[in-house]
């Protein structure tokens, strides 16, 4: 869009003579409301004639007018025109705003563009602008509730992590919901390429592109749009535009940021004292109900406490491992070009420090995009880019050495350091459930994942007749990805293993290639029959290698490469495969430019699947109505637009099974008495073929007033069957499972979104919002109600991620305890009794967006929800232990110490409450039980900018072309009945099928950061 | 222009075949598993190693025994083992659904054998070797039957219907919904497969495979659990007489040591880059905790209590030392033998004291005195399981010697005598037609 500006600009520029028929004089600057820019090429006329000029390159302009004055109208092609009464004023600086008729946008679509007004799928469209200066490490976590349909969830703080985008709904129950992202034209490999274990939090491969580089967004959302990926459209498609050069003087850039960052929240923690007390109480109770004999201040007087002594340890462990912490980016681009070369290049530097020692993120990327015209009819052009990022991890989540995970019932009697120095041990205090101090893992554990990630993209494109042209490119996606880690002799990880410290160093290298064809054609022929079509081929193929080295013995803690390791245990190398061969086209028919018709089809090739079932055709149709063109509407002042969209079709997906997964194999990994050995690994399944989504949607695209307010709703129902899914099969053959086609999953969902410019002129005031409801149900499968672990279970008529619990109907005002629902009636309550308590899923979800300006100041205010979805907050089942002893009652030794909100328990017969009596015993701690489930539901201010513009007349004094400072607020303020550390979770984020869990995560951050950026 | 619409037909036509066909890397089409004397030694190998799965002899299939009975308590994480240790086991126990076809993989890699090491077609093995291949497939298939009977098959009574499916051939495509055998048809099965391979292992004698004293200890433990005495005590004799093996004077330096000893008779081996999962979850971890009541158990002066030791707020089991994982599982060693000589003999001639010698000879390696004599069998029983618990502890054996004597009620406080078994998996019952489900499980 903005090329074509340009070039209009520059030719208007050659063009600029004019009359002079008058003698008074007028100047200014015409600048962008949004980018502060100069804007070259504005048509100034003084209304009512033919006198008028265009802007030059600077946006300067300067016109002759009557003494009299009159008005002149600014007008310019994407922008709002503007009329401005002279009156006696010779200076007249115009800032234009952006035309909010977004219908007339341009959009891009798979291998190619459309004008958002002839689309007739759900493109979701989300402008760099809005995501580039976010502090975020990724644009993926920059999406999160800016689309409608598009659930973007963090599954943890964790500086690098990677994130989860469902767009509309869970299809698939292997391990891939997850859209396929395709940047500038390649697919991305996209996984976590990582072999380093970190607890359930997976790298983020998005995380290697730098959010400042990035033009747009489009999420293709319904079958019409995303059927043109095929097999690989099934999640949605994710298209990344990066930025390219634009003909005219060269811009320059310089984007800076810098920050504090710290946790959203920290969980109240009593202190020694009301611990203690507790403990005594727990003993008190249990004389009264079991008849026990403790006397009084039993526990406090075994460990040698007095909890009114003033001088008692009183250790804060979350503040202990969660401190402020400093986030900064800095990004510079250069762009510019003439009528036969454009370029873009960028620099850029990310930092995030972690809140929680030990962890971090920090990336270096570069980017060069070239577009050069060889001749009049061959285009060539590239997209490169290289990025480095550092990952500092410690491990998290639910693991034995997480960092959170043994902070979360902290003995406050505890230090952190002993008098000398060294790590304080928690054997030597009274906490049963920290195994190690977790300042000692996060400080002296080294866990480092470094990528070196290059992208590169080269096109010709040839025009080979009149609307027939040619399109070649050729990819390559490279990762080359280091994990390198030590653990420390001084942990009791180490020391359990009686090793002087362990260290670990692995190699994941992916290359993967991409070769693409294609032929567009384009025409118009009769008086109302418009015509595009495209079709091509694509081949990829991925090759990853892998190597892993372990060793142990070092000679102290310093060290973190395994050459000083005295004895390497185990080294391997490996390797895997992958390739796609596809065929794809797409026809855009238009009639009368309002009946428009897009017929899309792919077929593809997966090495992934049985020879014959190898191939999946994936076609789709769509069909819009224009109807605001039509006569009986066209004449509705208010309605400025409306069209009907319909679509239905067909996408695939392959991803979260193995690449070799439809053959029967047997490993040769395996060894018995260091010799190799051969091991039957996986079941045959010679019929194993593509998981498709049927999807059909309904949309209507609406514009009012000229189209300040627009407003978009889509209704859709997509069915993924043949789902690609590990199938129980009868043990005796001596696998559990075979990967298969099996079941069905259901999503339906209503998107709304809407757009409005509320005021307009000095104080300006415009809003966007979406919410999404989304209803996802498992339709059929081959085993219902299969128990995935101690806390969920897929079952037919359920959505994914259903928490399958003990249950509980609240404490008994009598007895202090918790009444148990016995559901089996057999008089004992165990796993058995489980049922079926809720699921992880929101019933809504979505965003809301305010800008103002005023004269130079901007501001925009943007909110975040998601309602309805359940949390099982299993960390709560150890900082809530209400004193229970799990090593018997020998010596009271409770997982640790209680939150506050535990002071709430139960005390007195006829208290009301809804937690347990403390007790020594176990007499209401079931750790799989419906007490630990929490509603989600969250709102959040999910990001603040205060900006403020610099006059063009200052900023020019100081050399400079534009100059906008601001201060940026993000999740600033979370509103949530959730009372765990972050309603936003997922100790699980590489299964969706056991989402909703709380278990050792690292929670969200919030920062507040200082930025400016310059146009030099 | 026509060059470069050929250039495109070029592009276009670039083959898609190779980007199709991939070769795995690290793996090999199943039908190619067998097809020299080397290969099939690989997979045999494969047969041990799918044995060291810790489902398996990895840890959890022996060290559930005595959990399940009254050596080991658990203060862990998982839920599993709290179902085991409090032998409310549901269908849906997690081990139970895991070691059901864990062990069936180890069955179906020596059906595989069974099947195409005879018609193997390769000059460079020769008959002792393809003996000894196919003598060690029987042995490892009769093993594993058994195995599975003593947790899944009512193993103690003879003319029950509920043994175990039997699976003798390899599974290649559909797999077949297979009934339960009766135990005696389960007891035919295994011992054919032992008669099979005795000719077979014949002057084998690797301990860290099932070698021909393996078998025949084998044989005499099944027919122990049988109650046929005497063919235990002629087997178990047969061993011990052999001269091979003989009981290690040094516990904790040589015999609970990362290498096999004078004692062994079937280690299946791990090392630090092979590693078992005892010294993990025994030490490091509280799934295995040490049961009060073992410790209170032992004679004062008995030198196996230097194995346990208190670390870390429990009693724990120092039978797997390694830190690197190298403790390899005992499969059969010669105190076992003895001490089934010991029961057989008594039990064969009803003379409480026909064992003695035996019993006295385990005694006095750990630092006891010799016992004098029992007036009674009841005496006899008494001392012969104090004595394998003591010894035996943490190796697998104490849970189905109290089944084998009926002694689940009186010495676990295990009411519902159904409790001597555990249940068929949920999954196996979700997926077949024909199974059924052990008595008394039907509707927990």
């Amino acid at each position: 869009m903005k090329n074509y500006l340009l070039i209009i600009a520059c030719l208007c520029f050659v063009m600029s003579s004019q009359l002079r028929a008058q003698s008074r004089s007028v100047s200014g600057t015409v600048t962008s409301e949004q980018e502060r820019t100069p804007v070259p090429g504005v048509n100034v006329v003084l209304k009512g004639t033919v006198t008028g000029t265009v802007t030059d390159l600077d946006g300067r302009f300067q016109l002759s007018v009557p003494e009299s004055g009159g008005t002149l109208v600014f007008s310019f092609l994407g922008f709002v025109t503007e009329e401005v009464f002279i009156g006696t004023q010779s200076v007249i600086n115009m800032v234009m705003t952006a035309d909010i008729r977004q219908l007339s946008e341009v959009v891009v679509v798979g291998y190619g563009e459309q004008n958002r007004r002839d689309l007739t799928g759900s493109v979701a469209s989300v402008k760099g602008d809005d995501i580039n200066k976010l502090p975020v490490a990724s644009m993926d976590a920059a999406l999160q509730g800016r689309a409608a349909g598009v659930l973007v969830t963090t599954p943890s703080g964790t500086p690098g992590a990677g994130i989860n985008i469902q767009v509309r709904g869970l299809t698939s129950l292997s391990a891939s919901s997850q859209p396929l992202f395709v940047i500038d034209g390649v697919p991305m490999i996209q996984e976590d390429l990582s072999g380093l274990f970190s607890g359930g939090q997976a790298t983020n491969s998005l995380a290697d592109i730098n959010p400042a580089d990035i033009a747009s967004i489009e999420i293709l959302k319904d079958a019409s749009a995303t059927a043109i990926y095929g097999s690989r459209g099934a999640n949605g498609v994710v298209l990344i535009t990066t930025k390219r050069g634009q003909t005219g003087k060269a811009k320059i850039d310089f984007n800076a940021y810098y920050g504090m960052q710290d946790v959203t929240k920290r969980i109240d923690m009593m202190n020694s004292g009301d611990f203690l007390r507790l403990m005594d109480e727990a003993a008190a109770q249990d004389n009264r109900f079991l008849g026990r004999n403790y006397p009084d201040n039993y526990v406090s007087d075994i460990w040698g406490f007095d909890p009114d002594d003033p001088d008692l340890q009183n250790t804060r462990w979350y503040n202990e491992i969660f401190r402020p912490a400093p986030i900064q980016s800095y990004d510079l681009s250069v762009s510019g070009g003439s009528d036969v070369a454009r370029y873009f290049a960028s620099g850029s530097y990310f930092k995030q420090d972690g809140v929680q020692p030990g962890t971090g993120f920090e990336r270096l990327s570069g980017r060069i995009n070239l577009d050069a015209k060889v001749n009049n009819w061959i285009d060539v052009g590239t997209s490169m880019m290289l990025s480095r990022t550092v990952q500092d991890r410690t491990i998290n989540d639910n693991s034995l050495y997480g960092v959170v995970i043994n902070t979360l019932a902290g003995d406050p009697l505890m230090p952190v350091y002993e008098a000398d120095g060294s790590y304080a041990d928690p054997f030597d205090y009274f906490g049963w459930w920290m195994l190690d101090n977790p300042l000692l893992i996060a400080n002296e554990y080294q866990r480092f994942t470094n990528t070196t990630r290059g992208l590169a993209t080269a096109f010709a494109e040839l025009k080979l007749a009149k609307g027939l042209t040619f399109k070649s490119t050729a990819s390559i996606d490279y990762t080359q990805l280091d994990d390198e880690a030590y653990t420390p002799s001084i942990s009791r990880e180490a020391g359990n293993r009686n090793v002087k410290g362990f260290g670990v160093y692995g190699n994941t290298q992916d290359f993967t290639w991409l070769a693409e064809n294609f032929v567009t054609y384009s025409t118009k022929f009769g008086e109302r029959h418009s015509l595009n079509a495209v079709a091509g081929t694509s081949f990829q193929q991925s090759t990853r290698n892998f190597v892993s080295i372990n060793a142990e013995e070092f000679p102290n803690d310093e060290f973190l490469k395994l050459a000083v390791a005295a004895n390497v245990t185990s080294a391997s190398t490996s390797a895997t495969q992958w390739g796609i061969a596809s065929y794809f086209a797409r026809v855009n028919y238009g009639f009368d430019d309002k009946y428009l018709f897009t017929f899309t089809a792919r077929a593809d090739g997966s090495s992934r699947f049985g020879a014959d079932r190898r191939y999946g055709f994936f076609p789709s149709g769509s069909f819009a109505w224009r109807l605001g063109d039509e006569v009986f509407l066209r004449d509705i002042d208010v309605l400025s637009d409306a069209k009907l969209r319909v679509s239905y079709g067909v996408t695939g997906n392959q991803d979260g099974i193995g690449n070799f997964a439809s053959r029967g194999l047997f490993s040769a990994t395996a060894a018995y008495r260091q010799q190799p050995a051969f091991v039957p690994s996986q079941l045959p399944n010679p019929l194993l073929t593509w998981e498709s989504t049927e999807q059909f949607n309904i949309g209507l695209d609406v514009g009012f007033a000229n189209d300040r307010i627009t407003f978009t709703a889509d209704y859709f129902v997509s069915n993924t069957k043949d789902l690609l899914l590990n199938r129980l099969v009868r043990g005796l053959s001596g696998f559990k499972v075979l990967t298969d086609n099996i079941g069905s999953v259901e999503n339906r969902g209503l998107e709304l979104a809407a757009n409005a410019v509320i005021l307009t002129g000095d104080f300006r005031w415009s809003t966007s919002a979406n919410i999404s409801w989304i209803r996802n149900t498992v339709k059929k499968l081959e085993v219902d109600e299969q128990v995935l672990s101690d806390s969920h279970i897929l079952a037919e008529g359920h959505p994914i991620g259903t928490f399958f619990l003990i249950d509980q109907e609240g404490v008994d005002p009598e007895t202090g305890n918790i009444r148990w629902v016995d559901l089996n009636e057999d008089g004992a309550i165990n796993s058995g009794d489980r049922r079926i308590v809720g699921n992880a899923l929101p019933d809504f979800f979505g965003g809301f967006n305010n800008s103002f300006s005023y004269k130079g100041f901007d501001m925009t205010v943007f909110f975040q929800f998601t309602v309805g979805n359940t949390i099982f907050n299993h960390s709560r089942a150890s900082y809530e232990n209400l004193g229970w002893s799990r090593i018997g009652t020998g010596f009271p030794l409770p997982d640790g110490n209680n939150w506050t909100g535990a002071e709430n328990r139960w005390r007195e017969p006829g208290d009301v409450t809804d937690i347990p009596r403390a007790s020594l015993e176990n007499v209401n701690w079931r750790e799989y039980s419906s007490r630990w489930l929490e509603d989600g539901s969250f709102l959040r201010l999910k990001n603040i900018n205060l900006g403020y513009t610099f006059p063009n007349a200052l900023v020019e004094r100081m050399g400079l072309q534009s100059l906008r400072v601001y201060l940026q607020g993000q999740n600033l303020l979370t509103f949530t009945k959730y009372t765990g550390l972050d309603p936003e979770v997922n100790q699980n984020a590489r299964d969706p099928r056991v989402a909703g869990s709380d278990f050792g995560t690292h929670p969200q951050l919030k920062s507040v950061s200082l930025g400016f950026n310059i146009g030099l | 222009m026509k060059k470069i619409l050929s250039l495109i037909l070029m592009i276009a036509a670039v083959s898609s075949c190779d980007i199709l066909e991939p070769e795995p890397f690290t793996a090999l089409d199943a039908n190619n598993a067998v097809v020299s004397g080397a290969s099939a030694q690989t997979v045999l190998r494969g047969a041990y190693a799918a044995m060291q799965h810790p489902d398996y002899y990895g840890i959890e299939y022996i060290c559930n025994n005595d959990l399940i009975a009254d050596n080991a308590i658990y203060q862990g994480f998982f839920d599993s083992q709290l179902e085991l240790d409090q032998m409310a086991v549901p269908f849906a126990n997690l081990w139970v659904n895991n070691a059901w076809f864990r062990i069936y993989r180890v069955i179906s890699i020596a059906n595989l054998l069974i099947a195409q090491v005879p018609d193997l077609e390769d000059p460079n093995l020769s008959d002792t070797a393809r003996n000894r291949i196919l003598g060690q497939a029987y042995a490892i298939r009769a093993l594993a039957h058994f195995d599975l009977l003593r947790y899944f098959g009512e193993h103690y009574d003879a003319g029950s219907s509920f043994g175990i499916p039997l699976v003798t051939e390899p599974i290649l495509g559909e797999i077949p919904d297979i009934t339960r055998a009766s135990v005696a048809d389960t007891y035919s099965l295994i011992m054919g497969d032992i008669q099979e391979a005795e000719s077979k292992l014949q002057g084998f004698n690797d301990v860290g495979a099932m070698n021909y004293w393996a078998l025949i200890s084998l044989r005499s433990r099944v027919n122990l659990y049988r109650k046929n005495y005497t063919a235990a005590f002629n087997d178990a004799n047969t061993v011990i007489g052999s001269g091979r093996f003989s009981l290690v004077g040094d516990l904790v330096g040589v015999l609970y040591s990362t290498s096999t000893s004078a004692e062994t008779i079937f280690d299946l081996e791990f090392n630090d880059q092979d590693q078992s999962s005892f010294n993990v979850f025994l030490i490091r971890r509280d799934e295995y905790n040490v049961d009060s009541r073992l410790l209170a158990a032992f004679e004062p002066g008995d030198r196996r209590r230097e194995l346990f030791d208190f670390l870390r707020n429990a009693n724990r089991c120092f039978k797997y030392p390694d830190g690197t994982g190298a403790d390899n599982a005992k499969i059969f060693r010669l105190a076992e033998l003895l001490l089934i000589r010991s029961e057989a003999a008594a039990m064969a001639q009803q003379d409480p004291n026909a064992g003695l010698d035996d019993l006295n000879l385990i005694r006095q390696r750990a630092g006891l005195a010799p016992l004098t004599g029992f007036s009674t069998m009841d005496e006899f029983v008494a001392a012969l399981l104090q004595e394998r618990r003591i010894e035996l502890s943490y190796e697998g054996h104490r849970f189905f010697d109290l089944v084998r004597f009926n002694k689940i009620q009186e010495v676990l406080g295990i009411n519902e005598n159904f409790r001597r078994i555990l249940p068929i998996p949920r999954d196996e019952l979700q997926v077949s037609d024909v199974l059924v489900q052990n008595p008394g499980y039907e509707t927990l």
